[in-house]
């Protein structure tokens, strides 16, 4: 049965399309800026103490690959696209079972764990929708001001954001089992992820601390060194995605052992 | 056979006992009445049948399922109905789009029909409906696929008289046609009106468990007279009069009699006005259940 998938995928594309036409917005923005400060960046590293460049992990602004992994990748979206996925999905089952349509969707031949699974499995649409429209835009953009990407790195900086992006859905699905009111599971989900993101940015300052970036999802991700080194990290991949199967996997334990 | 057969069921909350060891059997092709005060434990019994929550201690059967046991019930929920007391729909859908939803999830081979007798607007989103149109679309949702058990909770509140009555026709022609309704209210008419057996739920605690009839006999009319002129109490007091207080020339009584026997014995007064209505529940179980719990059926213990 996939009748909840695709009431739940018909749910997300509203979002996902205004979220990539801010993207859109948003990029048409910055390419407009990067010729005419492209000089100014050298100046604007020197000025700079190092550590600043460490907190978002920036590198080269100079070259395009180097500001846009800074302005559109580090923070747009490793941070916000990421608190979107925590919050979407901190509402999937609380949303629910505060208004009270958990009960007639459980009143159906459907087990619980289909329920959640096919909720998550709904997320495909914003993975998808973002993850063309986004790197096209990009990789047009680029052309559009006589630049250009190398699209294969281009590409694996959306393949390889894809489990970080679900690690950070997981982090919202377990706040979304745990918590009743709505409003608290999203905010405890997207205050979660920020704050993950931040122990990650500042604990790679300092050397002596950075083991404690290990347990954060951005630290196995890595825009900059994907689109300027071209360094594509599969393993961190794959402990994201297993970090986030594990996450589905706590959510179905409290989701079907609790009362709604 | 036993539709619904629960057995000491309870459910806790803290030192709340939301349901306390309730037990009682449901018969195929009956209407059986789930009636109690708001806040008594009707939806608790309701949601622990559906295993929306889980029993504290003790279980039920709902066609065989075992309330447990997660796999069984989700199988039989093929064949149960059920109108929960609030609906929570996906505000954005049309009716008709929330329907296709429901037909995928169980099926809709009777939809037409019970769209025949409840009609809400489906071409038009759900958060636009009245509470009348949530509850037709509700019921709607509740028969279309022609289970086997329906559970209502208070499915008539928000529905107009007529559909109310509607309704309540409706659900006798279901029974006779060999279904089984398992039905939650708070009102004593209607329950009186269109159930066969009735199991009365105070505080969690099941305190009685009887055929209509028996419950119609106890449960009186709730009568308000005024008087044109003073009057002699002592002619005028029957002792079917229960609980009568004289406030000038009003009196205010529950009848336990014949209706038809008051209204013979009013007109030998001169009247003003008169007021004979459904007794509230809360004073029905003061007359009649007490709070010792007398005479309540071996098998409902």
């Amino acid at each position: 049965m996939t009748a909840i998938l695709r009431l739940e995928s018909g749910k997300r594309v509203r979002g996902s399309v205004i979220l990539a036409v801010v993207f859109a917005v948003l990029s048409v923005l910055y390419f407009s800026m990067f010729p005419g400060i492209q000089e100014e960046m050298v100046v604007f590293e020197e000025a700079f103490p190092e550590f600043m460049f460490d907190l978002f992990s920036i590198e080269q602004l100079y070259t395009i690959e180097g500001f846009i992994a800074a302005e559109i990748y580090s923070f747009f979206w490793v941070l916000l696209v990421a608190i979107y996925f925590a919050y979407v999905a901190a509402g999937l089952i609380a949303a629910d079972v505060s208004d009270r349509r958990m009960d007639l969707l459980l009143s159906t031949p459907v087990s619980r764990e289909s329920v959640l699974v096919q909720k998550v499995a709904a997320l495909w649409v914003p993975l998808v929708v973002l993850n063309v429209a986004v790197p096209v835009i990009v990789y047009l953009g680029a052309l559009a001001i006589g630049e250009s990407f190398d699209p294969v790195a281009l590409a694996m900086t959306h393949l390889l954001s894809i489990p970080y992006l679900l690690v950070c859905a997981g982090i919202g699905l377990v706040a979304s089992v745990l918590v009743d009111r709505v409003r608290t599971a999203r905010g405890t989900a997207l205050t979660l992820v920020f704050v993950l993101w931040l122990v990650e940015g500042i604990s790679s300052v300092d050397p002596d601390y950075e083991w404690i970036g290990a347990a954060t999802p951005s630290r196995y991700y890595d825009q900059t060194a994907i689109l300027v080194h071209e360094e594509y990290a599969l393993f961190d991949a794959g402990v994201l995605t297993v970090a986030f199967a594990v996450l589905v996997g706590i959510a179905v334990l409290v989701f079907t052992r609790r009362d709604i | 056979m036993s539709v619904i057969r629960i057995d000491d069921l309870t459910k806790r909350y803290g030192e709340v006992a939301a349901n306390d060891g309730v037990s009682f059997d449901v018969e195929a092709g009956e209407i059986f009445g789930y009636l109690g005060p708001n806040g008594a434990g009707k939806t608790t019994t309701i949601r622990l049948l559906l295993g929306l929550i889980g029993p504290t201690s003790g279980t039920a059967e709902v066609l065989g399922a075992d309330i447990r046991d997660r796999r069984a019930l989700t199988e039989a929920k093929a064949n149960v109905g059920y109108l929960p007391d609030t609906l929570g729909f996906e505000e954005r859908l049309t009716g008709r789009d929330a329907l296709d939803f429901f037909a995928r999830m169980r099926g809709d081979e009777r939809r037409e029909e019970v769209l025949e007798l409840f009609e809400p607007p489906l071409d038009r989103r759900i958060e636009t409906y009245s509470a009348g149109n949530r509850r037709m679309l509700g019921i709607v949702q509740a028969f279309m696929h022609d289970p086997a058990l329906v559970i209502l909770d208070e499915p008539t509140s928000g529905l107009d008289p007529l559909k109310q009555e509607r309704m309540h026709a409706f659900l006798e022609d279901e029974r006779d046609a060999g279904k089984t309704i398992f039905f939650s209210s708070h009102v004593l008419s209607e329950v009186q009106r269109v159930c066969d057996r009735v199991g009365i739920i105070r505080e969690g605690e099941l305190v009685a468990l009887e055929d209509v009839e028996t419950l119609l006999k106890r449960g009186g009319k709730d009568v308000r007279v005024q008087l044109a002129e003073p009057f002699d109490e002592g002619r005028f007091v029957t002792s079917e009069m229960i609980d009568v207080e004289t406030v000038d020339s009003t009196v205010h009584f529950t009848y336990a009699g014949d209706p038809a026997a008051l209204l013979e014995h009013l007109v030998g007064f001169e009247i003003k006005d008169v007021g004979i209505g459904d007794p509230r529940l809360e004073d029905v179980f003061k007359h009649y259940y007490g709070d010792e719990r007398e005479g309540v059926p071996a098998e409902a213990r």
